[in-house]
């Protein structure tokens, strides 16, 4: 049950999106978010999603678990849409006992929804095709200049590495936890909704005592490596920007240009 | 008719996936009442695997596990009185414990049986005298235990079910000569006074033919022998085949044999090798090389 979750998983390979610079890939990633929420028209928002398409042919990621990442989602986008259709002014379309629908409201609730979706796809991406260590890696990086305001990047990227480094670890504790207590005659799937949360305890409480136990170790183990926090530590994979990555930040260019092109000459929709 | 039996066993894990892997393929044991056999196999042979398919915290993906005959999984909702009639202690099953103290601790497994509070009551001081915790701990919280009471306390916690099959995962793995000792003495006067089944996991081989009546040695997911304790260690070469040792001393005596000294090959604790060997030492008749 708890070795399905999807989300924030890493999908190793080789494609040109895996091999892009973390870097340019983190700001890629987020300059993207932004911008899906600029198109006003059908030709920019098209685009955006054609881009966003390539770029997930060019991962040679499975489809599957990228549709898969999406639907969490679902729930939110039909209340989302729902709420949209019916309170946006406008063209009223056709209307039945108190509410209305506009033709204005239809196109932000479907503008809306691709916008979430696209949104989920793009995050989703970054974290398949990039392993988690590079990933805070890319974050401390990108993140440096916030040192000049006595923000401790090193350590909140440090912070972000140990704990993606514990999560299967948990999971694989908590397993166990839970088949030593089942075996102890542990009920943990009847009952009412109080019982099966006091149910929960027994396997509570030996998580966060195996967790803090945990911590301590990790940190006299560190100590003992004189790990003495960012100041003047070098990497071991230095990272450099080549031909793909700058071609990358070409292409999100042109495509920043398309959009503003279309957001002037093509009429708005929303 | 064996207390409790697997027929044809086999645990896949993920299946239907890329990564389908083969814990256990088509594994056929019977154990019967009273048993003391211990189960010994190199890491990843199955030895988790299988002791957890005899209490139904895993189900095998074809065959039959059978307790008493009948098949555990006839009606998949009464697992739960399975796991009360075959207890099984975890590796390292000190990291379980959750409760405010010792007592309510061990309590937990008989609570969940719903028994009544005088009968759980005895029942948790018999098992904490069994794996020898003082009376006065009972009151205290089980994280101000030191390391070998925790797990005897752990231990205590499933003896007190009184199942009658007691399976226990490497009870003495991190503990020092001392602790282990003290934990397999219990073990084995526990199981002498209550006639229970009892199943212990091990890899060391020292640990096993000090108290096992029968072994069963796993390799690679399948049932390799289940054999008597005194005959198990004459097979050296096949055992070695499969990453097992057998006890140093054993290993001794046999190279003893080979050399023309007249000794049995059936010596696997340092007790028995020293009966056997002080005699000749005395008697001044060993000449070897």
């Amino acid at each position: 049950m708890l070795a399905d979750i999807t989300f924030g998983q890493f999908f190793p390979g080789n494609s040109v999106i895996h091999r892009l610079d973390p870097r340019i890939k983190l700001i890629l990633t987020f300059a993207y978010i932004l911008l899906i929420f600029l198109p006003d028209n059908w030709v920019g928002l098209a685009a955006a999603v054609v881009f966003l398409g390539i770029s997930v042919m060019l991962s040679r990621i499975p489809l599957k678990p990228v549709l898969k990442g999406l639907k969490p989602v679902i729930p939110l986008l039909i209340f989302t849409s729902l709420i949209n259709m019916f309170y946006v002014d406008g063209t009223p379309l056709f209307s039945f006992w108190i509410v209305t629908v506009t033709r204005e409201g239809v196109f932000t609730a479907l503008f809306i929804s691709v916008r979430i979706l696209s949104l989920i796809a793009a995050g989703s991406l970054l974290t398949y095709t990039t392993s988690p260590t590079t990933l805070t890696d890319a974050l401390e990086r990108v993140l440096s200049p916030l040192k000049l305001l006595h923000i401790s990047v090193h350590e909140i990227a440090m912070m972000m590495t140990i704990a993606l480094r514990f999560i299967p670890t948990l999971i694989e504790e908590t397993d166990k936890i839970m088949a030593a207590q089942k075996a102890r005659g542990a009920d943990l799937e009847s009952g009412n909704v109080l019982q099966r949360v006091r149910a929960l305890i027994p396997i509570l409480v030996p998580l966060f005592i195996s967790s803090f136990r945990r911590a301590y170790e990790l940190a006299t183990a560190m100590e003992c490596r004189c790990y003495h926090g960012g100041d003047g530590r070098t990497r071991m994979k230095q990272l450099h920007l080549c031909g793909r990555d700058y071609v990358a930040l070409g292409c999100m260019a042109a495509f920043v240009a398309l959009l503003i092109v279309s957001n002037i000459y093509v009429p708005a929709m929303i | 008719m064996a207390l409790i039996e697997t027929r044809n066993c086999t645990v896949r894990y993920s299946s239907g996936t890329p990564f389908e892997k083969e814990a256990l393929s088509d594994v056929s044991v019977c154990i019967e009442e009273g048993e003391f056999v211990g189960v010994i196999g190199h890491t990843g042979s199955g030895k988790s695997s299988f002791v957890q398919l005899l209490n139904g915290l895993l189900k095998p993906d074809s065959g039959t596990v059978l307790l008493d005959g009948r098949d555990i999984w006839e009606q998949p909702k009464d697992i739960r009185r399975v796991r009360f009639e075959v207890g099984m202690v975890f590796q390292y099953p000190e990291y379980q414990l959750f409760e405010e103290t010792v007592y309510k601790d061990i309590a937990f497994g008989p609570q969940n049986m719903g028994l009544s509070d005088e009968e759980i009551r005895e029942r948790v001081h018999t098992a904490a005298k069994w794996v020898g915790l003082k009376p006065e701990l009972l009151a205290k919280s089980p994280f101000e235990l030191s390391g070998g009471e925790k797990r005897r306390a752990a231990i205590a916690g499933v003896m007190a079910m009184r199942p009658r099959v007691l399976i226990l995962d490497e009870p003495t793995a991190g503990l020092d000569p001392r602790g282990r000792d003290m934990i397999l003495n219990r073990i084995r006067a526990y199981q002498q006074e209550f006639h229970t089944t009892v199943l212990l996991v091990s890899h060391s081989m020292e640990d096993i033919a000090r108290v096992a009546d029968r072994v069963l040695v796993l390799n690679r997911g399948s049932a390799a022998m289940l054999e008597p304790t005194e005959t198990l260690f004459s097979h050296v070469t096949q055992l070695e085949s499969m990453g097992l040792s057998v006890p140093a001393v054993t290993r001794i005596l046999l190279k003893l044999r080979e050399r023309g000294v007249a000794v049995p090959d059936h010596v696997y604790t340092v007790e028995d090798a020293a009966r056997v060997l002080l005699p000749l030492l005395k008697g001044g008749d060993i000449h070897v090389g």
